[in-house]
């Protein structure tokens, strides 16, 4: 696939970004190894590959936040040099990230020329209200340009994000994940708008993991694994989206490994009914028993974080009925819940999960400390030996047993958290957020495996995930949410990935199906 | 193991071998450095100022680090647990010392029991404010402290409070053991106790996991409130218990007495080493840095420096640790 | 119209609560003896003068999501200054405050910005070093200042209500409020507060905005002390908080959220004028000072808690709470815990 690898734009004509042989090393690791590609002006090129195959590498490059140990980047075939980020700006090369740069507390149109520069010192409502409605109506968003940012949704700050580096004259537009936490309206009204720019003359960047949306908008597609351009292809010569899962792991996907016993049920488990968080959840009811895995899915803004946070105690306007093992669980309090057997690891494994600066003995023992004292007083000894155990449990070098956190991959902080919550002889019901987030191929079997030992143990399991496959790999039962509500709830056997898309946008062949 | 290596690219993380052992030896290196610290001090003292190494002057030395060490101690509590420091330390003591001297005519066992309640109390209500429904701490110690100034006023009509005459019930606060004052061992032994309940107790271990981050704590069904309640109650006692000691060593009591208290507690603590973001650090460091305070402030009143040259000192050096400290963790981080 | 001056939903607070403390203060003689007149608003706004730019100093430090503590020691500081420097000339004593303010302010920015440092370790040392610095100026006693011309003269009443001092005030709020709401900066120091990365990302030059903050806080606090002092005819060292206390207070009363991203002048001001109020009421009951220290540290406790992060979770999922709840509503906690588990 590798002679595909500088395949030109369709285009003939000279290339609005050209990356010429840019490498970068980090360490011992290669992250990014003689990357070229070009991009014609009004193109929209793809970027695909799996964490850590140097996607990410390359756009911090291209947007001034690393630099490259050789090659060369050019617009309009003169070299650049970008400096940082603001230079990388300035000279049409732009990033919508995740996190967006705005500030909430300020209106849109503050927010529209933020960090300008072309502004008299002195503000000038009217002309400035001009090109704030001007903007606006470029992405087709009818707001208020007075209205405070923290009023808007999150699709809505996102094309206020666009418009602004519009206004900014980006003429490459680099999306990085744009559409994980939207709703399937506003990716629609987002890709509209990149559409739309795209006509002008500007060219898009698509960073995504979602393959469909990939072929869905993209003219091309590039594909990188372990740092090099594997492919670069047109996405109309692409059928489907398992040619590019194809490039992706240079393998044919491994067939889904299905537990044995999974799915007998051994103890009680848990009873939701009616559960209520405003505004993310409007009703939810559920049975989960011992020993079965039930994989929550839907997308960002379904509610299924909320879900799993509420019954974690973590969601204070949370109301409804969570009995475990027929015992009434008060939801509002992890404290209770954690007594209760309930253990939950969060999607935000730094800010909320581990403790980076403690060993990972601290870290393993951090929910297990009431069992562990007597009178108030740690025993010392429980402690070492549950530690030790612990780690032994989730294949950690237990010679590292005394370090902090901080100096772990992310697939081994993702094992020490889950180990956390794994192997209790307490837990009943275990609530996992997102348990492979940032986790690579590897890395994700050996957290998938340590999930079914827990059901094999008669654990109860609900997690969620944004992952098909991994929903697919991972459940017994799959439950599907939109909009706060659940919209399937199936046996693994009913179901498939194309039912499991269709009932997560509500698309139209589902609900006649249903009907 | 293969995890490491498949997902370093997305980052410059470390060289995972030998990274663990670096905070094992950055700890050593710094118990090394305070030694150093502590005899460069010593030396030049010696050699600079006169009556510097004389037995009078290290118990003039310890004598006041047996205030200032149990103030530092509390504020590292209150540090550890996260929350910055309390700026009502002086105010609690202050009030401390009024309300012992003022209960003495009901006896000296219920002056103690009443007084260090007051302080426990003063503390844990400061604690729910902060650890409850997550106020900041400097408002509302300064807030406390105004609070606490204002009922000492009203309640002593602004006098100063003396002990009732011929008094001797409290004497033995201000007698001497081996030489050294009585406040001393009783500092030695709370820092002793203190520094094994927080290694051995269940609510020490929990105490430096809300300190780093008290939103994982929660996550991981710590009950954060009732951890920072903890540690500004101990924190509220020991403020209260120097106050004492104070009032007794002064046998008078007023808000003046609480000086530059406040200051001296955080500026120990923070000298001492104590992570002012929370989460690490133990009672001897904040010991290890009043001594290292009250040493500094010897040596300025030996040679004649006025108290406003003592304050500019000790506010340039926790200036110069808190700047160093950070300098430190930016090069650890690149 | 600049939207500052749309007053509306936030915005719009610090100006009712004034309104609450006027018309309580203007009914005040229905309920306790002592008149109100203009007297009253003559010793409002003196106040006013004398701790209202302290407010400012430090309000602009909240606004960018910082807390300048040194503010209570640049405070004495620049009365110290001015009255030691400034006897031959009032204008070098204040011009020698607000230098030596720019001086402090520049480096703790400095420190702060570059190092990206939280701001309360960082002042926390400058609070205490100044401190130090102003006892050794000193010499730990009060100084008087011997120009009593410039004392008179800036206590001397102008339009009955107004003196010197109070008008130098009000005009440096009505400086500020005028940058904040027809120039970019206003919104660059509260894009820095709200989200500071934003800020950055998006270009705004948030070091130097950082520094500049600090340089005008302490600038802007030296020079009050130094208006103080020529008032009051002396300097004198001082260890309370008590600034610090009015000052917070002040700020939060007038929509400066301790998170950062929120307030402005104008509504510092307000605050500022609601604690003025608040002092006059006191002075006009004959109220001792201890009623003072417990109605401030009082009031401050009271709006940090309305401040406060996690109130609302507090209240709606603590057992503790929920038995308050119940109490209010009449019905035995039971029942009530019954109900929200349902």
């Amino acid at each position: 696939m590798t002679e595909n690898a500088t395949a030109q734009p369709a285009a003939g004509t000279q290339p609005l970004l050209s990356v010429r042989h840019v490498s970068k090393t980090y360490g011992a690791v290669r992250a990014l190894d003689d990357a070229s590609l070009e991009l014609a002006s009004g193109e929209i090129l793809g970027l695909c590959g799996h964490n850590g195959a140097g996607k990410s590498t390359l756009v911090k490059i291209l947007t001034g936040q690393v630099h490259p140990d050789g090659g060369e980047i050019a617009m309009r075939d003169a070299p650049v040099e970008l400096r940082d980020p603001l230079d990388a700006q300035s000279k049409g090369l732009a990033i919508v990230d995740q996190e967006l740069a705005l500030a909430p507390d300020l209106s849109v149109e503050e927010n529209l020329f933020l960090g300008n520069f072309d502004l008299s010192l002195l503000r000038r409502p009217g002309a400035v209200r001009r090109r704030a409605r001007d903007l606006l109506s470029r992405i087709g968003l009818a707001v208020d340009p007075r209205s405070p940012l923290e009023k808007l949704s999150i699709g809505e700050r996102q094309l206020i994000e666009i418009a602004r580096l519009v206004g900014r004259d980006a003429r490459v537009l680099i999306l990085d994940e744009p559409t994980a936490t939207l709703s399937e309206n506003e990716i629609e009204r987002v890709f509209a708008v990149v559409r739309e720019l795209v006509r002008e003359g500007r060219s898009t960047i698509f960073v995504s993991h979602r393959l469909d949306e990939v072929l869905d908008l993209c003219d091309r597609v590039t594909v990188l694994r372990d740092g090099r351009i594997v492919a670069s292809r047109s996405t109309a010569d692409i059928a489907h989206r398992q040619e590019l899962i194809k490039m992706m792991i240079g393998r044919e996907l491994p067939p889904p490994q299905r537990s044995e016993a999974a799915g007998v049920a051994v103890g009680a488990g848990a009873a939701i009914a009616g559960l209520r968080v405003p505004p993310a959840v409007a009703d939810f009811s559920l049975n989960v028993e011992g020993g079965q895995i039930v994989g929550l899915t839907g997308q960002i803004g379904s509610g299924t974080s909320q879900v799993l946070r509420a019954l974690a105690g973590l969601e204070p306007d949370a109301r409804g009925g969570f009995t475990l093992d027929g015992g009434a669980v008060r939801l509002g309090a992890p404290a209770a819940a954690l007594r209760a057997g309930v253990a939950f690891a969060s999607n935000d494994r730094k800010g909320e999960g581990l403790f980076l600066e403690k060993t990972v003995e601290d870290n393993l023992v951090a929910t297990r400390l009431d069992s562990l004292s007597r009178l108030g007083f740690i025993r010392g000894g429980a402690l070492r030996e549950t530690a030790r155990r612990l780690v032994d449990f989730v294949k950690v070098d237990g010679d590292r047993i005394g370090d902090t956190v901080e100096h772990f991959s992310g697939g081994n902080q993702q094992k020490i958290f889950l180990g956390r919550c794994l192997d209790r002889e307490d837990v009943k019901l275990l609530l996992l957020d997102e348990p492979t987030r940032g986790v690579d191929v590897a890395g994700r079997a050996e957290i998938h495996q340590l999930i079914r030992q827990a059901a094999l143990a008669g654990v109860a399991v609900l997690f969620a995930s944004t992952e098909l496959d991994e929903i697919l790999d991972l459940s017994d039962r799959v439950v599907t949410m939109f909009g706060g509500r659940i919209v399937a709830s199936l046996a693994r056997e009913e179901t498939n990935a194309a039912l499991i898309s269709a009932d997560m946008t509500m698309s139209h062949e589902r609900k006649e199906v249903a009907l | 193991m293969s995890t490491d290596v498949a997902t370093a690219p997305t980052g410059p993380g470390p060289a995972r071998t030998g990274a663990g052992g670096s905070r094992e030896a950055a700890t050593r290196g710094a118990f090394y450095g305070a030694i150093a610290v502590f005899a460069a001090l010593i030396l030049y003292g010696a050699i600079s100022t006169d009556g510097f190494l004389t037995m009078t002057n290290v118990r003039a030395i310890l004598s006041s680090v047996a205030f200032v060490g149990m103030v530092a101690v509390g504020t590292a509590l209150i540090m550890i647990s996260g929350n910055l420091f309390s700026l009502a330390v002086g105010s609690t003591a202050a009030a401390a010392a009024m309300i012992f001297l003022a209960l003495l005519p009901h006896g000296i066992v219920l002056a103690f029991a009443v007084t260090l309640l007051m302080g426990v109390v003063v503390g844990a209500m400061q604690g729910f404010l902060v650890g409850g429904i997550g106020a900041n701490t400097i408002i509302v110690t300064i807030g406390a402290a105004g609070l606490i100034q204002g009922v000492a006023l009203w309640a002593s009509h602004g006098a100063t409070i003396l002990p009732p005459k011929g008094d001797t019930s409290f004497d033995w606060l201000n007698g001497h053991i081996f030489t050294f004052a009585v406040p001393i061992y009783i500092l030695f032994g709370t820092v002793v106790v203190l520094d094994q309940f927080l290694r051995r107790s269940r609510f020490g271990r929990r105490l430096k996991l809300v300190g780093e981050n008290v939103e994982a704590a929660r996550a991981a069904g710590i009950r954060t409130a009732w951890v920072v309640i903890g540690a500004f109650s101990i924190a509220g006692g020991l403020f209260a218990f120097a106050g004492l000691e104070l009032g007794a060593f002064n046998e008078s009591g007023s808000l003046l007495i609480e000086g530059t208290q406040t200051y001296d507690a955080i500026a120990a603590a923070v000298v001492g080493g104590i992570a002012i973001t929370g989460g690490r650090g133990s009672v001897w460091q904040a010991l290890g840095g009043a001594i290292l305070i009250a040493m500094i402030s010897d040596i300025l009143l030996l040679r004649g420096y006025s108290e406003g040259i003592q304050i500019l000192v000790k506010g340039v050096v926790v200036f110069a640790v808190v700047v160093l400290a950070r300098l430190n963790r930016m090069r650890a981080e690149s | 119209m600049p939207d500052i001056l749309r007053f509306r939903g936030p915005a719009l607070r610090p100006f009712l609560t004034l309104a609450v403390f006027a018309i309580a203060f203007a009914l005040l003689p229905q309920y306790a003896t002592g008149e109100v007149g203009t007297a009253n608003i003559a010793n409002v706004l003196t106040s006013f003068a004398g701790i209202g730019l302290v407010a400012l100093a430090l309000g602009l430090t909240m606004i960018i999501g910082e807390y300048d503590l040194s503010v209570s020691s640049t405070y004495l500081l620049g009365g110290m200054l001015a009255v030691k420097t400034g006897g031959d000339s009032p204008v070098l004593g204040a011009a020698i405050a607000v230098a030596a303010g720019l001086l402090v302010g520049f480096v703790q920015g400095v420190v702060i910005a570059k190092l990206r440092m939280s701001s309360i370790p960082v002042t926390l040392g400058g609070f205490i070093a100044l401190l130090g610095l102003v006892y050794v100026l000193s010499n730990s006693k009060s100084v008087n200042y011997s120009d009593l011309k410039v004392t008179l003269g800036l206590n001397e009443p102008v339009l009955t209500v107004f003196t010197e001092r109070s008008l130098i005030a009000i005009g440096i709020f009505l400086v500020l409020a005028g940058v904040f709401a027809f120039t970019w900066l206003g919104r660059d120091v509260r894009a820095i507060g709200s989200d500071r990365k934003a800020a950055r990302t998006s270009g705004v030059r948030v070091d130097r905005i950082v520094i500049g903050t600090f340089m005008s806080s302490a600038a802007i606090s030296c020079f009050s002390g130094a208006l103080l002092a020529y008032s009051l005819a002396y300097a004198t060292p001082n260890r309370t908080v008590a600034p610090l206390v009015f000052a917070t207070t002040a700020a939060l009363l007038g929509g400066v959220s301790l998170s950062g991203g929120r307030g402005n002048p104008l509504g510092i001001g307000c605050g500022v004028l609601c604690l003025a109020i608040l002092n006059e009421a006191l002075a006009v009951t004959g109220s001792a000072a201890y009623v003072t220290y417990l109605v401030t540290g009082g009031l401050l406790l009271i709006v940090t808690i309305v401040d406060a992060p996690h109130l609302l979770r507090w209240w709606r999922t603590t057992k503790a709470a929920e038995n308050l709840r119940a109490g209010f509503s009449g019905r035995p906690p039971a029942e009530a815990a019954t109900g929200g588990a349902r």
